[in-house]
């Protein structure tokens, strides 16, 4: 079934968020206006993306970039159609007339930037469709690309609050790190100010505080702690509220909780309705 | 019985102790619904033709709140209060969540737009108390439904809590997503 919605409501980048950690298979198709982009994710990652279904093969690409003739092209296409449904960059690869890691390299630059342009749409109509894939001409990057370096990346064009308000209603929320950050990190190139924010986070101080202390504006610590927060690597807390104490300075206990005979009450009669 | 400021213990009114359960979630979400598949009693609810722009979402929306009743045996009853849904009576939920032994969290699974509002809804509610909860992914049967798995990601809850399916129309869904929550606070419950 069809997850649909539209970005306005549920960000670019939270969906990039639930591909990913739901491991997803799929295209996410977007709508804006006569604009359209579809991204093709295998298990959680990248693989390739086309705008206004303009969906230029990779050997016209590579030509294009000097990086192939056009007899190689001719060859290669050959090649694939007589491999039956293997990829062309891998046919490419196979016959030696391009690096794995040039074309990597070529096909995330080509990918990424149409991706990036997308993190600007204020609204846009979404639909990603389970177990669609790319046809076998696509620009398809030998390594698919981590989301959480495209979520880092769109961020870094977010220039509103409005966005930002909604995962971090305030300035005086703690920040602290998700377990295991480290592994979610690696796949994020952070930029020299995001690394001045990370190496304070410290699970104690609160936005505003970390602000003050890196000599930053609340706005572009927000900014930035929301990449983070949307890539995954931390949460953002309410200050825990002040143990309330009695008259006489002692903590207030903590009242005793529910008996399980009164629960295990309600659960069977609720069983028997 | 006095009142419990951590929201777990039962009242004692007239010789009949009440202990309650309270059914949030955003606008049009199904929380009269829900009440109404489950509880003994009409469903006492506040119901207006609504002013503001829910009323693109249905014709009449809950402006205060909801009530039912399940009587557990002839000392103890339990009460459902569903939550209103819109924002500008946000002040209910402080006064509704104050002895509550329990929260259901339903959400419309076909409108993601509604996903961030039942994000800031759950935010109230176990921010500053540690609430038993379980989510209600309501309107399982629905066209483009997400599932609950899915709902789990985009409201970005960790994996204790529980995700249901739900329809809240149905005494049956409803039943089961209420044993849930029941089995979470039996966890929690003391000897």
């Amino acid at each position: 079934m069809a997850l649909v919605g539209n970005i306005r409501d549920f960000g670019l980048s939270d969906f990039l968020y639930l591909v990913d950690r739901g491991y997803k298979t799929g295209c996410l198709h977007l709508t804006r206006g006569g604009d359209t982009a579809s991204l093709y994710f295998d298990k959680g990652k990248l693989v390739t993306a086309t705008r206004n279904n303009i969906a230029a093969p990779v050997a016209d690409l590579l030509i294009a970039k000097g990086k192939l003739t056009p007899q190689q092209s001719q060859h290669a296409i050959q090649a694939q159609r007589s491999n039956g449904g293997t990829h062309i960059g891998q046919v490419l690869i196979q016959l030696n007339y391009i690096s794995r890691d040039d074309l990597q390299q070529l096909l995330q630059q080509h990918i990424e930037e149409s991706v990036y342009t997308l993190f600007g749409w204020p609204e846009g109509d979404f639909r990603f469709e389970q177990n669609q894939r790319p046809e076998t001409e696509a620009l398809v990057m030998p390594t698919p690309l981590a989301v959480e370096h495209l979520i880092m990346e769109g961020v870094r064009r977010i220039d509103e609050w409005g966005r930002i308000k909604d995962r971090i209603p305030s300035t005086d929320m703690i920040v602290r790190f998700v377990e295991q950050p480290g592994e979610k990190a690696k796949g994020i190139n952070l930029a020299a100010e995001e690394w001045r924010i990370f190496a304070r986070i410290n699970g104690k101080d609160t936005l505003s505080e970390i602000a003050q202390k890196t000599n930053m504006s609340d706005f572009d610590v927000c900014r930035i702690v929301y990449g983070f927060l949307t890539a995954g690597l931390v949460d953002v807390l309410k200050k825990p509220r002040p143990i309330p104490i009695d008259a006489a300075g002692r903590p207030i206990q903590e009242a005793p909780r529910v008996k399980k005979s009164l629960v295990s009450r309600i659960i069977n009669r609720i069983r028997g309705m | 019985m006095t009142f419990d400021p951590q929201g777990a213990a039962p009242q004692r009114r007239g010789g009949v102790q009440t202990v309650k359960m309270v059914i949030s979630g955003a606008v049009n979400a199904g929380k009269t619904e829900f009440i109404k598949s489950i509880s003994e009693i009409e469903v006492v609810s506040t119901e207006r033709r609504a002013t503001d722009d829910t009323k693109l979402i249905k014709k009449e929306t809950t402006v205060a709140m909801d009530f039912g009743r399940i009587a557990i045996s002839d000392d103890l009853v339990l009460h459902l209060f569903g939550t209103p849904g819109q924002k500008r009576f946000d002040f209910m939920w402080e006064i509704l969540s104050e002895g509550m032994l329990g929260l259901v969290i339903l959400v419309d699974s076909t409108r993601p737009e509604t996903f961030r509002e039942t994000n800031r809804i759950i935010d109230f509610f176990i921010s500053y108390r540690d609430t038993p909860y379980v989510v209600a992914a309501n309107k399982q049967d629905k066209p483009n439904a997400w599932a609950p798995d899915e709902l789990r990601l985009a409201l970005r809850l960790p994996p204790q809590i529980k995700v249901l399916p739900c329809r809240a129309n149905d005494r049956d869904s409803v039943k089961s997503v209420l044993l849930e929550l029941l089995d979470v606070i039996l966890q929690r419950s003391e000897d």
